[in-house]
């Protein structure tokens, strides 16, 4: 059998597995809210409000709780084959419009510090590794691992207080004053700084273990022996199977790219994805829990299905063991 | 011509002079462009949409919308007089018809209102004039219309469902502010002055309202100056960024004593809690002092165990809280809290070691930590449960506890019957209270209180409630704390009422630049 069929045979029993997963996922994003301690209706009514049992029944039956699980599973189901993901209690509003505003939002910030994460931290985590003697390897690796260990919210702090409170170069809160790009840009400058910097320092840590990892194979060597100039030997040969362990987890990225950053997002003040589900879980939104979750999983689902292609192209022998 | 014509209109035409705006720091979040729908929004829109009352200074009712009040001798009929000379934002006069169709949707349409629906009857308007009708008696209403924002009628009666209705504005108001703008992106309310107000006029031209998700970035956003006060519903300026704050020089502060507080509840439905001389021995286990010092930060004061603060009309001066180890250890050994096997751990009726399920909130862990280490050292062992917040209703509303630790609100101490009482009847359930006393003479009180506005009756029964508190503990209070509201030194006219602060009509048209 050909090498292309065993790894398109490959990829279709992966999309199966995740088609099941998906199943699953329906039954587990529904569920796991409702498992949580807690009452939606108590919250929405809050905690110095007095209402009658009857008049707490109503509210229940208004929002469809007072009906067994699996009847509420059943309806939820048939909404969501309409594209209904649901009406939030606390939010006023349809949660696909809320997530449709949210997710524009964090996709803008997460997404463009997940880029800049690449673009900064493989190129030198790469060549990190391939030169790891030198010192200026050892300087950045030190840096990476000092701000991969430093607590994200500290570290927003931090920066928070020299670059807005000290220097006075950046905006406290918000996506913007006005809704204009200079101030949009003015805005963001400093949170996607922020989740640039981990990102980076994450990438060029792996990175940086993948091709110290490879470069000891026997392979290289035997390039070497064939005469191949080393720059070659990086680029050629080493890059391609040290990148496979960071493509897995960059999809992994771009799959949560919805789920927001909450600790970017408090202190920055930002209304992204993060602080709608952190919020949603206070209160026991269940409609918009389910609805995010439901939507997170999905892209989590297709960006694990880009990086195995994306792998299946790079190292064609992918698969082919199983 | 052309130069000349070009000349005289610029010389017509008005200096734009730029405008003068108050700016509001916050930590209480708007999460939906619902005016009547979201939490915070309903307490901002207090600015723009007035309620009929409001509270002065010193804690009294008082009219807002409202000139005064008539209560029939049964108190199920309330008459309001509608001040003269009112108008909405886009120049309609405010009518008592407004008042009339605004309390009638909230209790058809808004959930935490739902008592309106099942209890108002009949609602007349006659001029200025609105009286409302109950099917039982009702004493509390005027403190209940301190919260409802009265809405014109013009606007909302063709609104399907307000409680769900969303803009970002601008909506019409009738206060001295109308909301211009809700930005949920920007993180901020715009409120502009009411062009059709007739009261005092504000010195601003527009109040901001800038909401942060945590207080760090508030107390660095006054520090920089941006920001000319910070306000958050029943709670403080973070106390331990006072100082800070005070160091930048442009700031002022504005202490006062709050209705809030902090206290130790207990299950009085399980041994040994249901015993007043345990109860009475952990009241002497607690250093309250250094209590204050640490959760406080020294902004308030030991308590008395009447557990009402003076910050509340109605207080009566009863015996402050006493640290004593030496005396709770007596008092445990008296009831027959003993310590038989030498454990350091007291033993219980059954005779195994009382160690106490301490429930709490996360955001409670300091004090529990250090009630813990109080009632270890009298030798009452303390396991310390901490828990989000809906779990711990859940867990309270169980009974599954024996203390627990948590805060009443302004608002929460006068509900009910008033005087914390709504924490503690057992008829009541609700997220905040404890439900936990079904002593007859407490319920016959509150039922008392319930039944009467008159007012030297009602002095009375403070008198007996804080009595009540004082003689039987159903709550231990750990502070009586004082709210810190610090001020840009350049304003003044600030005013502070124990419901909401500094967000009331005194401010927004008293604050003016120091001149």
């Amino acid at each position: 059998m050909g090498a292309s069929f065993l790894s398109f045979h490959y990829l279709i029993r992966k999309i199966f597995r995740y088609l099941f997963s998906f199943v699953i996922i329906l039954l587990v994003v529904f569920l796991l809210p409702r498992m949580m301690p807690g009452d939606p209706i108590a919250n929405l009514v809050g905690e110095d409000v007095y209402l009658s049992p009857q008049k707490i029944l109503e509210l229940r039956s208004a929002f469809g709780l007072d009906s067994p699980l699996h009847e509420q599973f059943f309806v939820y189901c048939m909404k969501l084959y309409q594209l209904d993901l649901g009406y939030s209690f606390h939010m006023h509003a349809p949660v696909s419009s809320l997530l449709i505003d949210r997710a524009a939002w964090t996709l803008l910030y997460i997404g463009i510090a997940i880029v800049c994460g690449i673009i900064i931290g493989v190129g030198p985590g790469e060549k990190a590794g391939w030169e790891s003697e030198k010192w200026w390897a050892h300087f950045l690796s030190a840096g990476a691992v000092l701000i991969s260990s430093t607590p994200p919210y500290l570290l927003s702090l931090i920066v928070l207080v020299i670059f807005v409170y000290h220097f006075g170069w950046f905006p406290l809160k918000g996506f913007y004053d006005t809704f204009d790009i200079t101030s949009i840009i003015h805005h963001l400058v400093l949170p996607i700084s922020v989740l640039t910097v981990f990102y980076a320092s994450r990438n060029f840590l792996i990175m940086r273990g993948a091709v110290l990892s490879e470069k000891c194979q026997l392979y290289p060597q035997f390039v070497r022996s064939l005469g191949i100039p080393e720059k070659d030997i990086l680029s050629g040969h080493i890059r391609k199977n040290a990148i496979i362990p960071l493509i897995t987890l960059i999809a992994l990225d771009f799959g949560f790219l919805f789920s927001g950053a909450l600790f970017i997002e408090i202190v920055f003040s930002l209304n992204g994805m993060g602080s709608l589900i952190y919020d949603a879980i206070l209160s026991r939104d269940y409609p918009v829990l389910t609805g995010s979750f439901l939507v997170i999983s999905v892209f989590v689902i297709m960006a694990n299905i880009l990086s195995d292609i994306l792998c299946i192209v790079l190292d064609p022998r992918t698969g082919r063991n199983e | 011509m052309v130069l000349t014509a070009a000349i005289l209109a610029c010389c017509c035409l008005p200096v734009m002079a730029e405008e003068k705006i108050l700016r509001v720091a916050t930590t209480n979040e708007v999460k939906s462009p619902a005016f009547i729908g979201d939490y915070t929004l309903g307490l901002f829109n207090h600015i723009s949409n007035p309620p009929l009352m409001q509270m002065d200074q010193n804690g009294k009712l008082i009219g807002l919308l409202a000139d005064h009040y008539e209560v029939s001798s049964d108190n199920t009929q309330w008459t309001f007089y509608i001040k003269e000379n009112q108008f909405w934002s886009d120049g309609t006069p405010v009518t008592g018809d407004d008042v009339a169709f605004s309390i009638q949707m909230y209790g058809k349409s808004v959930p935490n209102a739902g008592w309106i629906g099942e209890t108002l009857t009949d609602t007349a308007v006659d001029g200025n004039k609105v009286t409302f009708t109950f099917n039982k008696p009702y004493t509390n209403l005027a403190l209940e219309f301190t919260s409802y924002s009265i809405l014109p009628r013009h606007i909302w009666e063709s609104v399907e469902n307000p409680n769900e209705y969303t803009s970002t504005g601008p909506y019409v108001g009738a206060g001295p502010f109308y909301l211009d703008n809700v930005d949920l992106n920007a993180g901020k309310v715009i409120f502009k002055r009411n062009p059709y107000w007739k009261g005092t006029s504000p010195a601003y031209d527009a109040v901001e309202i800038s909401w942060f998700k945590n207080e760090d970035a508030a107390a660095k956003a006054l520090e920089s100056g941006a920001m000319d006060t910070y306000w958050k519903y029943a709670s403080s300026y973070p106390y331990a960024a006072v100082d800070s704050l005070k160091s930048s020089g442009t700031f002022e502060i504005l202490e006062k004593p709050t209705s809030g507080l902090t206290f130790l509840g207990f299950n009085l439905k399980k041994e040994p809690l249901s015993d007043i001389s345990f109860r009475d021995a952990i009241s002497y286990a607690i250093n309250y002092q250094e209590m204050v010092n640490i959760a406080t930060l020294g902004y308030g004061r030991v308590p008395n165990r009447g557990f009402i603060p003076p910050a509340m009309d109605g207080y009566i001066s009863t015996q402050a809280m006493e640290y004593n180890p030496e005396t709770a250890k007596k008092k445990l050994e008296s009831a027959g809290y003993k310590d038989s096997n030498g454990n350091g751990i007291v033993e219980g009726n059954d005779g195994k070691d009382i160690v106490l399920d301490l429930l709490i909130r996360n955001a409670y862990s300091r004090e529990a930590e250090l009630v813990k280490e109080y009632l270890e050292k009298v030798g009452i062992g303390v396991e310390i449960r901490s828990v989000e917040d809906n779990t711990w209703f859940e867990l309270k509303d169980t009974y599954n506890y024996d203390i627990t630790l948590t805060r009443t609100t302004p608002w929460g101490m006068l509900m009910h019957a008033n005087w914390a009482t709504g924490y503690f009847d057992s008829r009541r359930t609700g997220q905040g209270v404890l439900h936990t006393v079904d002593d007859p003479v407490f319920l016959e009180l509150c039922d008392n209180i319930l039944a009467t506005t008159d007012t030297t009756l009602l002095n009375r029964y403070a008198q007996d409630v804080q009595n009540y508190y004082a003689d039987n503990l159903p709550g231990i209070p750990l502070y009586w704390k004082n709210d810190i509201t610090p001020y840009n030194k350049k304003i003044t006219g600030w005013y502070s009422n124990p419901l909401y602060g500094i967000m009331n009509e005194f401010t927004l048209t008293g604050v003016k630049p120091v001149a």
